[in-house]
């Protein structure tokens, strides 16, 4: 079966406040052979879930942000409203606040990532976000900052055997890439084609699949 | 005098669509593709992808690079995101040993799928 023959999603897309844009969304990432998206605070924007072509997919996530003591009672927050919960790793103490939370699912971009945090993560099945669109948007000393941290990222997440999530962050319909762009942006700082595909299909089909109703716990389901 | 067939370097042929907010003609597109190539790999990766854009018509391209350099295009191709402070995304529609595959494979295709502008406005304008 060929390497690119799968469901592809992103799980980290910004939509502008006006209601005309999730179609504009949609309909990029469905020319870029994506199969569904995640939108941030899409239930809290009034959008019209019905109007989607066939096939197409689209979930809502929720960057939680903040103080350490306040990120907690945020993720508590949402645990049961089967929002995807992404938090951006900026700040160790931020970092090692989510990770002890058990219903964060992804972790993106952390800048100072390391063996305690890798071990935690790996404890508690919480997947680390690789955010693409650094690269695309960013040059000079920003872009080999962005590549140094990913680079180092991976070597924790293959070590720790983390999960693996990539994402473009597209704020507009031009910062959509397909999947073998994403692939190949993936491969500037190490990730082999297979860990980029499994990274944009069954990571975020197994996230996807632990938001739903039905879902209990690994291993145990209701006949 | 000609190279010798088995010094010949192997090529392989790029087909891209480009989605931007304004028309970008060839010369910008060359100048941003060849910035973002030494940019991501420097000079000395430059001359080894040998980039050359063989033919354009403001939406459709065909993209010339060495075989085995195909993953490090498509980067380079993918972190164009601005030409002339207008946002541009390139979209990769396939690689071909050819020009005329890429063309018939990729391209010509994808042109009969796609309506005429025209067509589809007299359409819309009938009903």
């Amino acid at each position: 079966m060929p390497l690119f023959n799968a469901k592809f999603f992103d799980l980290m897309v910004h939509l502008p406040d006006d209601k005309g844009s999730l179609a504009q969304f949609v309909s990029a990432a469905d020319e870029f052979g994506y199969s569904g998206i995640a939108a941030l605070d899409l239930k809290y924007n009034g959008t019209d879930m019905d109007q989607l072509p066939s096939g197409f997919s689209l979930f809502s996530a929720v960057e939680v942000s903040g103080k350490p003591s306040r990120l907690r009672d945020e993720i508590k927050k949402y645990k049961d409203t089967g929002d995807i919960l992404i938090t951006r790793g900026r700040d160790e103490e931020v970092i090692r606040a989510a990770l002890e939370t058990q219903r964060l699912d992804i972790l993106l971009q952390p800048v100072k990532f390391n063996n305690v945090l890798s071990k935690l993560a790996s404890d508690n099945s919480i997947a680390l976000g690789f955010n693409i669109g650094s690269i695309i948007h960013t040059r000079g000393d920003d872009r080999i900052m962005e590549l140094r941290t990913m680079r180092t990222n991976l070597k924790y997440a293959r070590k720790y055997e983390l999960q693996m999530v990539l994402t473009c962050e597209p704020y507009s319909p031009y910062d959509f890439r397909s999947p073998r762009e994403a692939a190949a942006l993936a491969g500037l700082f190490g990730m082999r084609p297979k860990e980029a595909v499994d990274a944009m299909s069954s990571v975020p089909l197994d996230i996807i699949r632990k938001k739903s109703p039905e879902y209990i716990q690994e291993g145990i389901e209701i006949i | 005098m000609k190279t010798m067939p088995t010094l010949r370097e192997k090529k392989r042929y790029l087909a891209f669509k480009i989605i931007s907010e304004e028309t970008i003609n060839r010369r910008e597109l060359t100048g941003e593709l060849l910035d973002s190539i030494c940019l991501l790999f420097g000079d000395t990766g430059a001359s080894e992808i040998n980039p050359s854009l063989m033919s354009y018509d403001g939406r459709y391209g065909i993209l010339r690079c060495q075989k085995d350099r195909t993953s490090e295009t498509r980067a380079a191709l993918a972190c164009i995101n601005k030409v002339r402070g207008g946002r541009v995304s390139i979209m990769v529609l396939g690689i071909s040993g050819t020009v005329k595959g890429a063309m018939e494979k990729f391209i010509q295709q994808r042109l009969v799928k796609e309506p005429e502008p025209d067509k589809e406005l007299q359409e819309h304008l009938n009903h």
